[in-house]
């Protein structure tokens, strides 16, 4: 009996063993033929377009998704070698700019392409990231990912007389502005944000300057340090449920009262607004409030920003170009399936003959019947192209590390900057970083 | 007769093949990395020393061993200390215990559990407003505010650590009283006939046949310590917050790899590394066996 036991559970697990290798690799479309076109991505965003890509030209697509964490590690040694390389890959903001710098995409700009041709029929900035360093275009992207401020309207109503995006979007115009509203929502008991970390995309305030500049220079401007204020300014004026983004309490707050304990004392809080961009409204919000559908809307920060984003190109030693642009282009630059893409998912366009069309009539139930297209689309015209770097993830985790030391105390100002500079100096060597 | 002994090599070819493709191969590699400034794509240029000139001056490389080393020194002796105990009840003959093989098996289980299910887990649990261990600790009256585990160096080494040890302790037990079924039973009998306590016992007999066995435990333990990276990366940020204090090695080569794209660099750390395990697995041998070597010319 034993015997059969053991057997049976190595059985088990050796099954798991295979079962958990082969669904890594999720390929649609049939296994029998080869697949005329091979794409990669990180999400499965892409088999519905891939569907209508295959009906609509009679061919295969093969579609393989490697999950975020693996992608860049996974896809860099097959493009290297170009052995089961894939035709389109898409790329995601944390690493697109090293990636256009790498030549693994195909030039856009050469013919038979000529994509400058359509450059301003593009949101500015999400053009400009598709950009290599010698202002050839790499990658084009379908969508645009600008952030706002997604407010709760009966706390508005409560609290600033009025629930208006416009009104409201006024009231929270510049840093000194937020913290005029946040004072007024900590005397009702309100908290305005979730935990400090949520105004870092405000950090650039309205100097946005890239993190190295041409010169490979490191650069921390005024606005970012004073950002380091702000931030603990929000933790010690008590302005936040002390609800990290992504942690339990963070989700939760979004439709209910959370209880926060400092100071041994305990009090009960709703939470006012989260900073979050396009998608956060459809993969966050909508999936985790239930009760308070209808209350939100969205309006603009003290500054525009944006967050994430997917581009996508050709691979340069493709062997069927012809048909990997023509599927970037579907994506891309059809406006019957930008369309009926848009209507469908809800997701901001950055093809704007296509959003010219579309944007008057959209209403979202979610937003109490708010138009957020048009919302988007207005922020996303205000952001200043070109500032992103390779360098932005990174930096961005090291500097939002400093903040955090001097926000909880543990470091002075001038330590967590010199920390901040020491160890963006062991990450890239090469930067010339300012001696303090 | 016809001489057969070269199907031998035919047999073993396979395994050959695959170790000096798989292992072998990116072994030397990463060794010329090493001596280059290779980003991950594109062409490799040698440098030289330049690496191993780094690593000797690198704060954040010494800082990462002696987080190492802290995470898994207070990890191995409450591990080991626990397994032993265990070990020591579940062995004695004056209590007869029943159920080993069941408590052998809970024992075991966290073991099971994936890595990335574990941080999870513990991530929930020990979160900062809304954890179960806060509201517990705080239920009882032994905290009245809420203690940031995650957030301290001190707290989040500590967590790592005891998360490690609550993993591992069941497999240290499975080996320990592995070791302690192969002590002849006659010793005990003789102990216990002489009027040997149990300290006595455990110390005298238990501790002194079971040293191979401590030998090995200590031996793996220490090169998978040492090589500590999946909790650290997922329990916090990824590059060793709080305050650098969940920076170990080999996560800090990781990130120098795979987020800096300092693969030149990182293939130093990784020799670095490895000469580091080598001595202490050196160190470990020699004072485990040294000793014993010696006791028969003494007789």
């Amino acid at each position: 009996m034993k015997k059969m036991i053991s057997m049976f559970l190595s059985l088990v697990l050796i099954v798991g063993l295979f079962a958990g290798c082969s669904s890594d690799q999720k390929t649609s479309g049939s296994s029998k033929k080869k697949a005329d076109l091979k794409i990669w991505s990180f999400t499965d965003e892409l088999k519905k377009p891939i569907k209508t890509f295959e009906e609509k030209n009679g061919v295969t697509v093969e579609l393989t998704i490697v999950p975020i964490a693996d992608y860049p590690t996974k896809l860099k040694p097959v493009l290297e070698s170009g052995v089961g390389a894939p035709d389109v890959f898409t790329g995601e903001i944390a690493f697109l700019k090293q990636w256009v710098d790498a030549g693994y995409w195909e030039n856009l700009s050469k013919k038979p392409y000529n994509a400058d041709e359509i450059s301003d029929k593009y949101v500015p900035y999400v053009y400009a990231l598709g950009k290599d360093k010698d202002g050839n275009v790499r990658a084009l992207s379908w969508q645009t990912t600008p952030g706002g401020i997604y407010y709760k309207r009966s706390l508005a109503k409560e609290v600033l007389g009025t629930d208006d995006p416009a009104q409201v979007g006024e009231m929270m115009g510049s840093m000194d502005k937020v913290f005029e509203v946040a004072e007024k929502m900590k005397e009702k008991g309100y908290s305005m944000f979730p935990d400090e970390g949520s105004i870092r995309w405000f950090a650039q305030g309205d100097n946005p300057q890239p993190w190295v500049n041409e010169k490979n220079e490191l650069q921390l401007t005024e606005e970012k340090i004073a950002y380091m204020d702000y931030s603990k300014q929000l933790r010690e004026k008590g302005y936040t449920a002390l609800a990290p983004e992504w942690s339990p309490s963070w989700f939760e707050a979004m439709d209910k009262p959370v209880k926060v304990k400092e100071n041994g004392k305990e009090k009960e809080t709703e939470v006012f607004s989260y900073v979050l961009p396009t998608w956060g409204l459809h993969s966050v919000l909508k999936t985790n409030v239930k009760d308070l559908v209808g209350d939100w809307a969205v309006t603009s920060g003290p500054s525009p920003y944006f967050w994430g984003g997917t581009w996508l190109g050709v691979y340069n030693k493709s062997e069927n170009k012809e048909l990997a642009y023509k599927f970037v282009k579907m994506m891309t630059q059809d406006d019957e399936f930008l369309t009926s893409w848009s209507k469908e998912t809800g997701d901001v366009l950055s093809y704007l003959p296509v959003t010219d069309a579309i944007k008057d009539d959209f209403s979202d139930k979610f937003l109490g019947g708010q138009n957020n297209y048009q919302f988007f689309l207005d922020q996303s015209s205000k952001i200043t192209p070109g500032i992103v770097t390779k360098y932005d993830q990174q930096l961005d985790t090291l500097y939002g590390n400093a903040v955090q030391q001097y926000v909880t105390g543990k470091k002075s100002k001038d330590a967590a900057i010199k920390e901040f500079y020491q160890k963006a100096q062991n990450a890239y060597p090469d930067l010339k970083v300012p001696k303090k | 007769m016809k001489n057969l002994n070269r199907y031998g090599y035919v047999f073993i070819a396979p395994f050959w093949i695959i170790f000096l493709v798989f292992s072998i191969y990116p072994v030397l590699l990463t060794f010329y990395y090493s001596f280059t400034n290779y980003s991950g794509s594109g062409e490799a240029q040698v440098v030289g020393l330049a690496n191993y000139k780094r690593l000797l001056t690198d704060t954040y490389f010494v800082e990462a061993f002696f987080n190492t080393w802290k995470i898994w020194g207070v990890n191995f002796a409450l591990q080991i200390g626990l397994a032993l105990i265990l070990a020591m009840i579940f062995s004695d003959m004056r209590m007869k215990l029943k159920g080993l093989a069941f408590f052998r098996s809970i024992f075991y289980l966290p073991n099971l559990i994936t890595i990335s299910s574990v941080a999870l887990l513990f991530g929930i649990l020990l979160d900062w407003q809304h954890g179960s261990l806060n509201m517990m600790l705080m239920k009882l009256g032994i905290i009245s505010d809420p203690i940031n585990w995650l957030n301290e160096p001190t707290t989040a080494q500590l967590s790592v650590s005891l998360i490690l040890t609550w993993m591992w302790f069941g497999h240290s037990f499975i080996v320990v009283m592995a070791g302690v079924s192969g002590i002849s039973k006659d010793y005990y009998e003789a102990a216990l006939i002489d009027g040997a306590n149990r300290w006595q016992t455990f110390s005298k007999i238990t501790i002194p046949l079971l040293k191979p066995i401590l030998l090995y435990i200590m031996i793996t333990s220490l090169i998978g310590g040492l090589q500590l990276f999946d909790l650290p990366m997922l329990l916090t940020d990824g590059i060793g917050s709080p305050d650098g204090s969940l920076n170990t090695m080999v996560l800090y080569l990781y990130n120098q790899a795979f987020k800096y794209n300092n693969y030149g660099y990182a293939a130093a750390v990784a020799y670095g590394l490895f000469v580091i395990t080598l001595i202490f697995s050196a160190f470990i041998f020699k004072g485990m066996y040294g000793k014993e070597r010696k006791q028969p010319r003494q007789v």
